[in-house]
């Protein structure tokens, strides 16, 4: 049976990086590909609940993570969830050298954008994933 | 903590799926960037268990309150398990109705002026138990002989 990949951001709340992992997963779950993935709250994750772990254990995961710390993917493997991708958003962030995309409050236009294109590169993968698991 | 400096932890659990956890982040956000930028410090919940020993500290180093977009209370029941014991906690859905606390996670791109007042009352919920939290702490040191003060830290009185 196809069970939605699960998208999961860090939504750390320092830097802007924290808030374009979140929105871009949002982006992603919410609008572009709802049929085939879904996110869900790291903090559950975080309290060890059995019923959290039931719900990503063994389901393929791709983590949104702002900083190196890489508090998403290290709390969804330690979950048992399966972490097919790991995404940095401090290392996309080179790519758009001078670019000013807000704070950990709030996206500006350019900020805006910049998830836009990170969700459609997530959409790309979740696309890629669901047909593999047909 | 550097001596002389008193900071209050305000940690959310930042849910990502439902209302409530998109409230819990921005009100959190808004004690930090409005309403005590120079006595508020925060954590994300997750490093708790994807940090070291200095972030488990932190429940130990600030007073803490939490702020849960639901009853499931995560950012409380993960600091107490990982941290230490939280001053205060705070759960939107009592705050908002549990109903709408619940409804679908909302990106910040599409915040209605009726949720925006939401995040408003709720920061104003936080600065409420937050003022008293530091009052607490404060008599606390006073009590146990420490000289307690806030501000910049450098000890210039800002």
């Amino acid at each position: 049976m196809f069970s939605k990949i699960k998208v999961i951001p860090c939504s750390g709340m320092g830097k802007v990086y924290g808030l374009l992992a979140r929105e871009s997963a949002l982006r992603v779950t919410q609008n572009l590909r709802p049929q085939e993935c879904e996110t869900m709250c790291l903090a559950y994750l975080v309290t060890g609940d059995q019923e959290a772990r039931e719900k990503i254990e063994g389901k393929n995961c791709i983590t949104l993570d702002g900083c190196p710390a890489m508090c998403a993917a290290k709390n969804v493997e330690m979950a048992g969830g399966i972490v097919v991708d790991k995404m940095k958003m401090i290392d996309i962030m080179k790519e758009y050298k001078g670019a000013k995309p807000g704070t950990a409050t709030e996206l500006t236009e350019e900020g805006w954008q910049i998830v836009d294109e990170i969700a459609e590169r997530i959409a790309a993968k979740v696309k890629k994933l669901a047909k593999e698991e047909e | 903590m550097p001596e002389g400096v008193i900071k209050i932890g305000v940690v959310s659990c930042s849910g990502e799926n439902c209302l409530g956890g998109t409230i819990s982040r921005l009100a959190t956000r808004k004690m930090i960037d409005e309403i005590y930028p120079d006595k508020t410090v925060t954590i994300c919940l997750p490093l708790f268990l994807a940090g070291g020993e200095q972030e488990r500290m932190f429940a130990n180093a600030y007073p803490t309150i939490t702020v849960d977009g639901c009853d499931k209370l995560c950012a409380k029941r993960a600091t107490e398990k990982y941290s230490g014991q939280v001053s205060d906690a705070l759960d939107v859905s009592e705050i908002i109705g549990k109903e709408i606390a619940e409804s679908p996670a909302l990106s910040t791109r599409n915040l209605t002026d009726e949720q925006r007042e939401m995040i408003t009352k709720v920061a104003q919920e936080i600065k409420t138990k937050f003022e008293k939290v530091f009052t607490d702490y404060v008599n606390t040191l006073i009590k146990s002989g420490k000289t307690p003060a806030s501000g910049c830290g450098c000890q210039c009185g800002g």
